[in-house]
């Protein structure tokens, strides 16, 4: 890079975005601090309709915030995306059926001030094979490698993928995130979208974790997903109500009944054990770690406790006042938006 | 553009060095030439806008037994080959307008918004390949025409006409977004394709109107792009095949059709767009 460039890659202050108008007003974005340095490589996760796609449509320059600041790569959204210096993997949709797959490239390229050679860009997405299909024929994995050579063009700084392997089978899904590790270590800025923790876990160095249109968790990947609680669950027996032997042992998450089981929700589901088992309260005791999954869920339901795993760098939420209630009023769908 | 793409993330192979600069004007250019290359690509829609047009105009203008006829200041073959002139023009416009919002609904547009073309380039480029698909059936119809019979008593008649036929499809092209926005969907699109078909009948297109259909006909869209196209030639006279006194149309007539369904059609737009936005 010849430019005395901001080290930073993205950095958001108070970003807020809202559709519609009046009681009908919808939130998507409701007060977003971020900064990315570069060279990191963050997944933004959340559920359908926590935000992401707003937050990384502004970003693109697509839309622009309805307050607060972002800049990307040190300059306006739209600059640097003109520039060339963001690429993006969008959501399904996009492309022409009617051009081939090199057609394609080569028609995003002309559109570009400048860019590696078209069959430079096929070969690092892994699209070589399949430069001569028509996109109409390709399969949505394939569809994926395109839009990936897409965003390659112009040898960006940054990378924002969002949910880059939806639609895609396992080992299309694993055959994606090795081609993405080859643009890693180039030292690339990455950004991804995604459903799935698993896949944030395995290739993220850090995870930013959006809800109602706030971030609630950011940290690195190690300390969030170690996050997950542990599940106890057994028959009754005991004389008094599992509830307040769980206020007893200062279990503050809710006790579940369930077809004729009791569970507990708590960090020592070890000394929860041993006291069950040895006072006779319980039997046929049985204790589960919550998945990667079970996390997510976790995180992201719109009960989750608002004081959640608050790890790593202070750029947690910062509680909007306008966006006290959104918790009831889910935004729209993502995608729909114009 | 003061950043060019990073080099000294290659640790990459010489194939990866940025292709030069490139102005935008040989952007809006390179993307208005896959455009084309796509549009006459599109079998379907080539053989609507081009050869059909095309076709009916031999049939019904070169081989006919009264394509030799006088006609205002040319003969009948001449002024058929206007008429198809303006149906392949129409056709081409609406369909390219109507293309490009489906598929910036689709998100292409997003695509290119990643670009370094901008929305002014996008509209710039669609513009010129509306104006250089319409153009395609007139300069081919006239090509034609001129060697099957098709005469203008004066030279200048003909970039006349075909300029005005070229002109009178541009209203057309606020014609097939305005379906492509209300109802968005390609099937809207070829929906109205075949809308405009009718309304090339009563355009006075296809074959002379007479009676009460003519007097429907005055109000509709074609029938006045059309009259503006042959005015060189007929200055306003309705062609009329019962041997009738022809009732002409004066030009302020026409040139109130025109601007009346330009207006319609652009208020159809917005309405479109508006509601379009609204719904998010």
């Amino acid at each position: 890079m010849n430019t005395a460039a901001s080290p930073t890659a993205l950095h958001a202050t108070g970003v807020h975005q809202h559709f519609g108008t009046g009681s009908r007003t919808v939130h998507a974005v409701a007060g977003v601090d971020l900064e990315i340095q570069r060279g990191e490589i963050v997944a933004l996760l959340g559920a359908n309709g926590a935000g992401k796609t707003t937050f990384l449509d502004m970003v693109l320059g697509f839309t622009t915030p309805a307050s607060g600041t972002l800049t990307v790569l040190g300059e306006s959204p739209k600059t640097a995306v003109s520039g060339g210096r963001v690429g993006a993997v969008l959501q399904t949709g996009g492309l022409l059926h009617d051009l081939t797959v090199r057609e394609t490239v080569a028609m995003v390229a002309a559109c570009h001030a400048s860019h590696i050679p078209v069959d430079a860009a096929l070969e690092r997405a892994g699209a070589t094979g399949i430069a001569r299909r028509r996109v109409r024929k390709c399969s949505g994995g394939e569809q994926q490698r395109l839009r990936f050579a897409l965003a390659l063009l112009t040898e960006p700084d940054l990378l924002l993928l969002d949910e880059p392997t939806a639609g895609m089978d396992v080992r299309a899904r694993k055959e994606f995130w090795e081609t993405m590790q080859a643009e890693a270590e180039r030292g690339r800025t990455i950004v991804f979208a995604t459903h799935f923790l698993q896949e944030a876990a395995d290739f993220a160095d850090r995870i930013v974790l959006m809800r109602a249109g706030r971030i609630v968790v950011d940290g690195p990947v190690d300390e969030v997903t170690r996050a997950g609680h542990r599940t106890l669950s057994g028959v009754w027996d005991g004389a008094r109500s599992p509830e307040e032997v769980a206020a007893d042992l200062g279990i503050t998450e809710a006790v579940v009944h369930q077809s004729g089981r009791v569970r507990f929700t708590t960090e020592d589901t070890d000394g929860l054990a041993r006291v069950l088992l040895s006072q006779g309260l319980a039997h046929e005791l049985s204790i589960t770690a919550a998945s990667l999954d079970d996390v997510f869920l976790d995180l992201t339901a719109d009960d989750a406790p608002e004081a959640g795993p608050q790890t790593g760098p202070a750029t947690a939420s910062q509680a909007a006042p306008e966006a006290a209630g959104t918790s009831t009023a889910r935004p729209t769908p993502e995608g729909s938006l114009p | 553009m003061t950043a060019t793409p990073s080099t000294t993330t290659a640790t990459a192979s010489t194939t990866t060095t940025p292709v030069t600069h490139r102005s935008a004007a040989r952007r809006i250019a390179g993307y208005a030439g896959w455009e084309l290359l796509r549009n006459v690509r599109m079998v379907e829609s080539t053989f609507f806008i081009v050869v059909l047009p095309t076709v009916l105009y031999i049939m019904f203008g070169a081989l006919s037994s009264w394509g030799d006829g006088e006609a205002g200041h040319g003969n009948v073959s001449a002024y058929n080959m206007t008429a198809m002139a303006v149906y392949g023009a129409t056709m081409a416009t609406s369909a390219i307008a109507g293309s490009a919002a489906i598929e910036r609904q689709q998100g292409w547009g997003r695509q290119l918004g990643l670009t370094g073309l901008g929305g002014s380039g996008y509209m710039v480029g669609k513009i010129l390949v509306a104006l250089g698909i319409a153009l395609l059936p007139i300069v081919v119809i006239f090509v034609v025409g001129a060697l099957t019979g098709a005469r203008f008593d004066e030279g200048w008649m003909w970039p006349a006409s075909g300029g005005l036929a070229l002109l009178g499809a541009i209203p057309f092209a606020l014609y097939g977004l305005a379906a492509a926005l209300l109802f968005r969907s390609e099937a809207a699109v070829s929906a109205a394709s075949g809308i405009l078909v009718v309304l090339a009948f009563f355009g006075n297109l296809f074959m002379p109107l007479t009676g009460t259909l003519l007097t429907i006909a005055k109000f509709t869209p074609v029938y006045g792009i059309a009259s503006l196209t042959r005015w060189p030639q007929l200055e306003g006279a309705v062609v009329d095949t019962s041997g009738g006194a022809p009732a002409g149309d004066p030009l302020w007539a026409i040139v109130l059709n025109v601007g009346a369904w330009t207006v319609v059609f652009a208020v159809l737009c917005l309405i479109a767009s508006r509601r379009s936005t609204r719904r998010g």
